[in-house]
């Protein structure tokens, strides 16, 4: 058994499999969509055998402090990092202002085969946001207000955006560009329940000119077609901010050849009932993130650099930095001293 | 096009100036060193010198960048223009304070400090456009991780300073110019030394990297080009810091595993964000 494992551990399988890590790694590179994730998870899962097999039956590792710690938490990263994989997931989503955060409103999820997280106790309500825009329409910070559970049976608020996610129940919400606005609809079909709802917009202001979308109501022959007139004060040159509160849109409604411009308030009389344009709203949209080793990774890592660095302080200490040599003559603090304690037994340390 | 004389350009100026006189001091107080009798006392009188005109050249580029950081009101972590100023001060100093307390590595200079030219000159081409600050950017832990770099690169540059008069002595004729200096195995060991450092730094660029990875763009991992780049770099120190212990490796081809190293690094922070579309995607 002994045996088997030291061969595993050989050093010079270590360098093939970090060669071969290398090319899986260089094959990545920028993500191309047709390199299989194997080519780094072969290498990977070799060079965790070789290396747990070498913490165990290599008494130059597993003898020195230091450097046992930077391999366990090498090896302790890749298993993380795989764990981390099958448990994380990831999807986005867009919210209403005023809508409260809905799990089955998500969107491109995906998620590892083990992932099970409490996503059903996850809690927040949308409110409005803001992203400031300099000269040149230069997206500069997002201020997404967004009221959470205070514990108590109240709301709290709480400002996100960019780079400050909202963490709940350890799922991640991070603003992204993706946002715009929406209209509020409210539909009132002949003899039936009124309903209010939201047609969101293309992202804006990336698709300024394309503010449109289309709807039909249940039972009717003709879908309807919505474009938003805004004004939002955008400024190309200037430095601006979005903030739907402060923006106006009128409704353009068109259907069965009639094309009716509505204010907020304003209704027009359908096939099958009358829709009501309740105001402009806006949504944004937000990228999920959930990996539950993150912490776990940092706290490893940086246990790692420590050990790496106990592992080197003791050895510099131990051997002093060599001094230069004045020519042949020695210099007052012994030229000679630190090269001969470097150079032990022939071997170079 | 902005006015080229703007507020940091005069220091600029003068910062490189300040480096260029230390590289032509260095070289001609390490040639001095070729003549006398051997056995003889070799002065190294011309070695405050080298320190006080790298000193006055750190300090003038921290003045050029605070000159700009008024000007365009924040670091200069975005373009270019500005990773090289600002890597052009952290070396120098990181390599000033290396200078003064190891004398050991002061010969060095002859190599290091024409490196630093292939910087200073490349500045020289670029215009010192304002740069925009993504909102990604607001975040400690970009500090830590630029922090991280420049530390690393920084040993990476030493390493490579001594590496090269390991290689420069392979000449007959340069012999002479590096005889205050312990034998090779001992400058190996000390080049070594500086590279076992910037592994250190390096896995801490990494980490505070992934870090603020999560924080502004959602992942701490993605592979794209800056990130893949510079785990290669880091698989690459970490295999040949290996293969050293595990092979005899002749001194002047761990020399060039050296140089090789710093040149990946080089290239990884000077080339992969500014000819990859991709690399820190949230930038744009
Ligand atoms: C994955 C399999 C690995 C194995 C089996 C392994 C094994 C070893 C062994 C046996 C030593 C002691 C060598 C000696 O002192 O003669 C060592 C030292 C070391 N290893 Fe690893 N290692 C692995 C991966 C890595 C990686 C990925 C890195 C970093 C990139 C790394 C960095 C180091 C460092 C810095 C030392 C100390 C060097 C010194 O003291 O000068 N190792 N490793």
């Amino acid at each position: 058994m002994i045996a088997v494992l030291k061969r595993l551990a050989s050093i010079r399988l270590t360098l093939l499999w970090m060669a071969l890590l290398g090319i899986g790694a260089a094959l990545s590179y920028d993500n191309p969509v047709d390199t299989p994730v194997w080519v780094l998870v072969v290498p990977l899962a070799l060079l965790g055998v070789n290396l747990l097999a070498a913490i165990i039956t290599n008494t130059r590792i597993n003898r020195r402090g230091g450097l046992l710690i930077f391999h366990v938490a090498l090896l302790g990263i890749v298993v993380l990092a795989a764990f981390g994989r099958l448990t994380h997931m990831e999807a986005h989503i867009e919210l209403v202002d005023g809508m409260g955060f809905m799990p089955e409103r998500l969107i491109n999820v995906r998620q590892g085969p083990l992932h099970s997280g409490r996503l059903d106790q996850v809690h927040f309500i949308q409110g409005p946001y803001t992203v400031e825009y300099r000269p040149g329409m230069v997206r500069g910070l997002t201020h997404s207000h967004v009221l959470i559970p205070d514990g108590a049976g109240g709301w709290e608020r709480k400002v996100v955006g960019d780079d400050r996610p909202l963490i709940l129940e350890g799922y991640r919400f991070y603003t992204t560009f993706n946002k715009g606005f929406a209209a509020v609809l409210t539909w009132m079909p002949d003899g039936g329940q009124p309903e209010t709802g939201t047609i969101h917009m293309p992202s804006y202001p990336l698709f300024e000119f394309r503010q449109a979308n289309r709807w039909t109501p249940a039972g009717a022959s003709e879908e309807i077609k919505f474009w938003l007139q805004l004004e939002t004060g955008i400024d190309p040159e200037g430095a601006w901010v979005l903030d739907a509160r402060k923006s106006r849109g009128t409704l353009v409604v068109r259907t069965g050849g009639r094309r009716v411009e509505l204010q907020p308030g304003g209704t027009v009389r359908l096939e099958h009932g009358v829709l009501r344009y309740d105001g402009l709203s806006s949504w944004m949209g937000y990228k999920l993130y959930y990996d539950p080793t993150l912490q776990w990774l940092f706290i490893t890592s940086m246990l790692g650099v420590l050990g790496l660095g106990i592992h080197f302080w003791k050895k510099f200490a131990n051997h002093p930095w060599p001094q230069p040599d004045d020519g042949g003559k020695r210099s007052e603090r012994d030229a000679s001293r630190g090269g001969k304690a470097i150079i032990e037994e022939g071997r170079v340390i | 096009m902005e006015d080229k004389m703007v507020a940091e350009m005069p220091w600029l100026y003068t910062a490189l100036t300040a480096y260029a006189l230390a590289t032509f001091v260095a070289i001609m107080g390490v040639a001095r060193t070729r003549g006398g009798a051997a056995g003889a006392a070799v002065s190294r009188s011309y070695e405050p010198l080298v320190l006080g005109l790298i000193t006055a050249g750190v300090v003038l580029f921290v003045i050029s960048l605070a000159e700009r950081w008024i000007r365009i009101g924040h670091g200069p972590f975005v373009n270019l223009f500005e990773l090289l100023v600002s890597q052009l001060f952290s070396l120098g100093l990181v390599y000033a304070v290396a200078y003064w307390r190891l004398p050991v590595i002061r010969p060095s200079a002859i190599v290091v400090m024409p490196m630093m030219w292939v910087l200073g000159l490349w500045v020289l081409t670029l215009e010192p456009v304002a740069s925009v600050y993504p909102p990604t950017y607001h975040n400690k832990w970009l500090w830590a991780h630029v922090g991280f770099g420049k530390f690393f690169l920084a040993f990476c540059l030493i390493g490579s300073g001594i590496a090269g008069i390991i290689l420069l002595r392979k000449l007959p004729r340069l012999v002479p110019l590096f005889r205050t200096l312990p034998p090779d195995e001992v400058l190996d060991h000390v080049a070594w030394r500086f590279m076992l450092l910037a592994l250190i730094f390096d896995s801490l660029m990494l980490i505070a990297g992934a870090v603020w990875a999560q924080d502004a763009w959602g992942r701490y991992w993605a592979w794209d080009a800056l990130e893949t780049s510079s785990f290669l770099n880091w698989l690459m120190l970490g295999a040949a810091i290996h293969a050293r212990l595990t092979y005899r490796i002749p001194v002047h081809v761990g020399a060039i595993a050296i140089i090789a190293i710093f040149v990946f690094a080089f290239f990884t922070y000077f080339g992969t964000p500014f000819y990859s579309e991709a690399a820190h995607k949230g930038v744009i």
